[in-house]
């Protein structure tokens, strides 16, 4: 699914946020990503999304490898992708329900299957009472969910989310979790960044990357932790 | 497509959104679109009556041939009809010495009591070709070579101008309108240019989940598109009214200047400005769109 290659990245002011790193990831694995705050977790997910670009080695998803150049095959790679960003961005000035829409309307679905995917999508966060809420208005725990949603509508076969628990209370932050690692059964990988390392103590089937500086060491835990 | 239609109420409420976000400026574009169009609109009616008035002056050239007194009358219509095969000439019509003592009796109108002081028609018959204002040379030059003609009269001066003018309506015709694509162009992609500009955070994170750039500038597409097609109706809603204004002030006043059916110019100048405003929106959206990069 996932297969990084030699890659370092460094920023243009000269920040080396990935370290020569070699990574795989399988189809329906689940990955957490760890590390203190700047180690390059973020970083690591842009460079799947091609939102970064690798200084040096190889990036390849689902087959195909990320370059600059075929923008076409990146975009189709992505409609196949659920991000969910550090920092959201949702679409301000439109409600939950269009912000969810908004993500899925260029997918091969048709006009009722955009609005009931997005409500189903809604409704597994927890926010169909918001779903006509303005994303401005709602509380960043309640946003992060409509950004989550927006992520699993599209039923993407991999799903990149960065800090999707951070602004949620425990029980929202496990509801979360359990949605995003149901994604599972369909075979769909899921790569989450996140600081709750508590959260992911008792899970079995994971694999964790602990990264520091740039740097990352794996762990692969099966049935038995 | 199954996805272009499923989506169209968004891309209207996006343009739509588009417009407000950046209200003030966008009112003023529209503005500057209306009269540019309107200057178009002009151009375009003065240009159709214009060409009007050209083709009937054109139909009016003509050169009168002179020819041997002694030429029986089967040799002048032998003759007549060999210059009417001549390249650039339409038509050609022996006029005898009655006729053009009646034409001559006609333009002096109340003076005619003069022609009475010749005895006999002073008045020669000639030949009268209507020609090709176009190929005037060429023919007077061939038609002089005849060894039965005299002499060529030709009123080259007045035909030589209405060539002078066909030519400069048609050149600042052309001016002005290059002038108002490339205005309108312009304002149009600017305007897109600011609206991608003020959405360009909507327009990043849409490239992030796989959108295409179609579905990204479509909104913008309608924006231009909607901001050119309402300023063309109402300028032609504008040009109606002026020309129908016009046409009761003129009101055959100017018999001279002989102005097309009002219906045709009405009908033909809202044609031009609403496909004119229909291109020159499309070319301007796309235009600004090509600021969108990619990634
Ligand atoms: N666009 C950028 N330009 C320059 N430096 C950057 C850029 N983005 C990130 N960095 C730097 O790269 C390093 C890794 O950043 P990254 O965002 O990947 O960390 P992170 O692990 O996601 O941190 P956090 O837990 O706070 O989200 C940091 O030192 C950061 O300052
Ligand atoms: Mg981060």
């Amino acid at each position: 699914m996932i297969e990084a290659k030699e890659v370092s990245l460094r920023y243009r002011d000269g920040t080396l946020a990935l370290n020569n790193i070699n990574l795989t990831i399988g189809e329906g694995e689940i990955v957490y990503i760890t590390g203190p705050s700047g180690s390059g977790k973020t970083s690591l997910l842009k460079l799947i999304l091609g939102m970064e670009l690798p200084t040096s080695g190889t990036v390849k998803v689902m087959g195909k490898q990320i370059s600059g150049e075929k923008t076409e095959e990146l975009r189709s790679l992505r409609k196949k992708i659920g991000p969910v960003f550090q920092e959201l961005k949702l679409v301000p000035g439109r409600s939950a329900m269009e912000n969810v829409m908004m993500g899925i309307r260029f997918l091969d679905f048709s006009r009722q299957e955009i609005k009931k995917n997005a409500a189903d999508a809604l409704e597994k966060v927890g926010l169909s009472h918001k779903a006509h809420s303005m994303v401005e208005n709602l509380s960043w725990g309640e946003a992060q969910r409509v950004s989550i949603a927006r992520a699993i509508a599209r039923n993407p076969g991999l799903i990149l989310a960065d800090e999707p628990t951070g602004n949620l209370d425990h029980d929202n932050a496990i509801n979360i979790l359990n949605i995003l690692t149901s994604f599972r059964q369909k075979n769909t990988s899921v790569v989450v960044a996140t600081h709750a390392t508590h959260l992911i103590e008792n899970q079995k089937n994971i694999t964790i990357i602990r990264m520091n500086q740039g740097n990352i060491s794996i762990e692969k835990r099966g049935d038995e932790a | 497509m199954k996805n272009f239609i499923a989506n169209l109420d968004y891309f209207f409420k996006e343009a739509k959104r588009i417009i407000f976000l950046n209200k003030l400026s966008n009112i003023f574009t529209f503005l500057g679109a209306v009269l540019i169009l309107l200057i178009l609109a002009t151009v375009v009616t003065g240009w159709s009556i214009s060409s009007r008035l050209v083709r009937m002056l054109e139909e009016e050239a003509e050169i009168s041939a002179f020819f041997h007194e002694d030429m029986d009358e089967n040799e002048v219509f032998a003759l007549a009809e060999d210059l009417d095969k001549l390249d650039g000439v339409w038509n050609v019509r022996v006029v005898d010495e009655s006729e053009a003592y009646e034409r001559m009796e006609e333009i002096l109108a109340n003076d005619a009591g003069i022609l009475e002081l010749f005895d006999d028609n002073p008045f020669k018959a000639y030949i009268e070709i209507r020609i090709d204002p176009g190929q005037i040379d060429s023919i007077v030059e061939t038609v002089k070579d005849y060894k039965d003609i005299d002499y060529v009269r030709d009123n080259r001066g007045v035909l030589e101008s209405i060539n002078d003018i066909i030519k400069g309506i048609k050149t600042v015709g052309t001016l002005i309108i290059l002038a108002v694509s490339i205005t309108t162009i312009i304002i149009i992609s600017h305007m897109i240019r600011q609206g991608i500009y003020n959405n360009r955070e909507q327009i990043k994170t849409l490239g992030f989940l796989g959108a295409s750039r179609m579905f990204i500038g479509f909104p913008f597409i309608c924006v231009g598109l909607l901001i050119t097609v309402i300023a063309g109706v109402l300028a032609s809603l504008v040009m109606m009214l002026i020309i129908h204004n016009g046409y009761l002030a003129m009101g055959g006043s100017i018999p001279f200047i002989p102005l097309p059916p009002k219906g045709n110019l009405v009908t033909g100048v809202t044609l031009v400005i609403m496909g004119v405003s229909i291109i020159l929106g499309m070319a301007g959206s796309l235009f600004g769109l090509s600021s969108i990069k990619e990634h």
